[in-house]
């Protein structure tokens, strides 16, 4: 057993999977000798080589798109884009063909490559370095989008990642990086499935379904609301954002018959009213209270100023307080 | 102040490749240029006809008129070579060897169609023979196909890739990133453009300030060549040279085939923003009629075998349609096949309900 960070548990990863697959390739800006902008390819250049570890040109859309290409040659492409916030050049790429490759030859084309992409907010990077746009992609049917916010999730999914035959979006919260540390097995072929989300603390009282960093708050909010009251939150952590494992969190409300979902994206369209709908549809006899969501706000992006960033986004004390009404409703 | 429209760009085509010295290409390879375009140009006449007769639905982008530039570029690459075609390319299929069956089930939309009915009429693709299927983002292509030269290189063989767009495509910045990225990397890839002088109703004089898009080569240092893309001969010369150096690990070339297509944008676009006399000279530049007098000139032409290619693919096109015809259409449902590697069906038709455990 050995004590990694979620951003160490990245590398490994990629390390593993490059020493298992020779298919297996990275391309971005600076991954190569510079290792990333936050270190996630660190090391990787010097073992696999300028080959296998392509620094690309500046160009969002080249990078993905060029990556479809080699994964439809039969390479297994890992391209990164180094904040969620440039990812609009590569748009094209992700929903027009990546998304729609297999649809459109009828099954006969593939496009197994795994795009990591860096978000989120609370670390002070503002507009253009802080957003979390997970809700694009993860409206679109053909990408599977997968938000890992434990360390061991951190490797399993992305080792499950590269070995899926579709293309996957693995968004990695910069938040995350250094600030969660878990004892992984050494050496091991640690793979996780990639499409059940999971139980991370029983409960009885109220079903919270989050991912992501707000995982780790909401975590931090059950434990206080349970030593403060008695009261048991059960957190499911979705994990797969599409396609949606949607028993999981439907039995948990089944279970609790109440429901809160926090997440960072905006809040209309978002993840948590899509959770909302399907519980309405298929549980709605199961609930004893309104679906309450906990999300950033709709405005264009995360402000820069600390007072600002602090109200925009969720928090520990935001999820204690919104949790409580729920349980007193 | 408005923009006052001026007379469209017609630059006289450059004559980097032309027909002359062309005694190193046989007999028989001149024969079979000539005779590929004779059956792209009945393919796609036919398929006019088809559409307007409403056998099929949807739209269809003829390329009749620019057969040279579609025959010269692909009639030699290996089933190993990938083409990335747009929404003009219909025919680079059948000359990278599609069965004609296949396609004529693509244009109906039928279940046995290689996407199973899934892509608009032109948009036609081909695992078997690495024809990819065309989306209608203009340029997207480019570097899909610069993504499989990345791979071709990465593996260590000499398969090539050939991404195929028109002079609209040039304006967009995926064009841009390709052709910089495959620079960048030597990659084996030949990018053509078919400067056709009008992207939809725009005339190339609002696309780009240049006169030959071929210059924009340089800017990515990788060779750029402007041909007449209306002789076939010239366009199978340099396009000899591209694929060979791409071949040789010596990386990309940019080959603009100046051209011109006889209709409109698509079936439904009578291209009235074209002066009838702009057509006119460029239909006495056709390429057909053109290679013809050529063959004529060597010997290697005469009207009977001319009727005699008509009459046989017509039979060949006649059989296809046949099958085209008796072919069923997909299923409705199957519109739920083929989002992931795994079943989507049950988890959209069977969602559970849940009930209360109280």
């Amino acid at each position: 057993m050995a004590l990694v960070t979620y951003i160490s548990a990245i590398t490994e990863a990629l390390q593993e999977e490059m020493r298992r697959d020779e298919r297996v390739f990275i391309i971005g800006e600076d991954v190569g000798v510079e290792g990333g902008v936050f270190k996630a390819t660190k090391g990787l250049y010097e073992e696999f080589g300028a080959d296998r570890v392509i620094d690309s040109p500046l160009a969002e859309g080249v990078i993905v798109s060029a990556s479809i290409g080699a994964a439809l040659a039969g390479l297994k492409p890992v391209p990164e884009i180094q904040f969620s916030d440039f990812i609009t050049p590569a748009m094209d790429a992700l929903t027009q063909q990546a998304a729609k490759l297999r649809y459109r030859s009828g099954g006969t084309q593939t496009c197994p490559l795994t795009l990591r992409v860096c978000y989120g907010g609370g670390v002070g990077g503002g507009l253009y370095h802080s957003q979390t746009n997970t809700t694009w992609f993860a409206h679109e049917p053909g990408l599977i989008v997968v938000a890992p916010g434990t360390v061991a999730d951190a490797k399993g999914m992305l080792k499950a990642a590269i070995r899926q035959d579709d293309p996957v979006i693995y968004f990695e919260h910069k938040k995350l990086y250094r600030s969660i540390k878990e004892d992984l097995p050494d050496g091991d072929d640690f793979v996780t499935d990639l499409f059940k989300a999971a139980i991370r603390r029983p409960g009885k009282d109220l079903t919270l379904v989050t991912y992501g960093w707000t995982l780790q708050l909401s975590l931090q909010a059950a434990e206080k609301i349970h030593a403060e009251t008695g009261a048991e939150i059960e957190v499911v952590d979705l994990r797969i954002l599409n396609p949606l494992d949607k028993d999981t969190f439907l039995e948990s409300l089944a279970k609790t018959g109440k429901m809160l979902i926090v997440h960072e994206d905006h809040r209309t369209l978002g993840i948590g009213a899509e959770i909302s709908a399907i519980a309405a549809e298929q549980a709605f006899d199961c609930l004893d209270a309104p679906i309450v969501r906990l999300t950033a706000p709709d405005v264009p992006a995360i402000p820069f100023s600390a007072p600002l960033e602090k109200f925009y986004l969720p928090s520990v004390d935001k999820i204690v307080e919104a949790a409580t009404k729920l349980l007193n409703y | 102040m408005a923009t006052k429209v001026k007379e469209p760009v017609e630059t006289p085509a450059a004559t980097n490749g032309s027909a002359n010295g062309s005694s190193l290409i046989s007999n028989d390879k001149l024969r079979q240029l000539y005779a590929t375009m004779l059956k792209c140009r009945t393919l796609e006449e036919r398929a006019r006809v088809l559409f307007k007769q409403s056998k099929f639905t949807g739209n269809y982008y003829a390329a009749v008129g620019q057969e040279a530039a579609a025959v010269g570029m692909a009639i030699d690459l290996r089933v190993e070579d990938t083409i990335g075609p747009s929404h003009r390319d219909f025919i680079t299929g059948f000359i990278k060897g599609a069965p004609l069956d296949k396609m004529l089930c693509h244009l109906y939309a039928r279940g046995n169609s290689p996407d199973k009915g899934r892509s608009s009429p032109a948009h036609f693709g081909y695992q078997p023979l690495n024809v990819i299927t065309p989306a209608s983002t203009i340029a997207a292509q480019l570097n899909i196909a610069t993504g499989v030269a990345l791979a071709n290189k990465m593996k260590k063989n000499d398969n090539i890739a050939v991404a195929f767009s028109g002079d609209g495509s040039t304006s967009l910045g995926f064009w841009h990133e390709a052709l910089n990225f495959a620079g960048v990397h030597d990659l084996p890839i030949v990018f053509v453009c078919q400067n056709n002088l009008w992207a939809e109703s725009v005339n190339l004089q609002f696309q780009t300030k240049v006169p030959d898009i071929s210059v924009k080569a340089q800017a990515y240092g990788f060779p750029g060549i402007t041909v007449d893309g209306n002789d076939v001969v010239a366009v199978y010369r340099v396009a000899q040279e591209a694929i060979a150096r791409a071949r040789r690990g010596q990386g990309p070339t940019l080959i603009e085939c100046k051209t011109y297509r006889w209709y409109g944008h698509s079936e439904i676009d009578p291209a009235k923003y074209r002066d009838p006399e702009e057509v006119e000279r460029w239909k006495a530049k056709d390429p057909i009629a053109n290679m013809e007098k050529y063959l004529t000139g060597k010997k290697l032409f005469t009207p009977e075998w001319k009727q005699e290619i008509v009459d046989g693919f017509n039979k060949e096109l006649d059989a296809a349609i046949e099958i085209a015809d008796k072919s069923a259409l997909p299923e409705g449902i199957e519109a739920l096949d083929h989002v992931f590697s795994f079943d989507i069906r049950d988890r959209v038709l069977n969602p559970k309900t849940y009930t209360p455990s109280y």
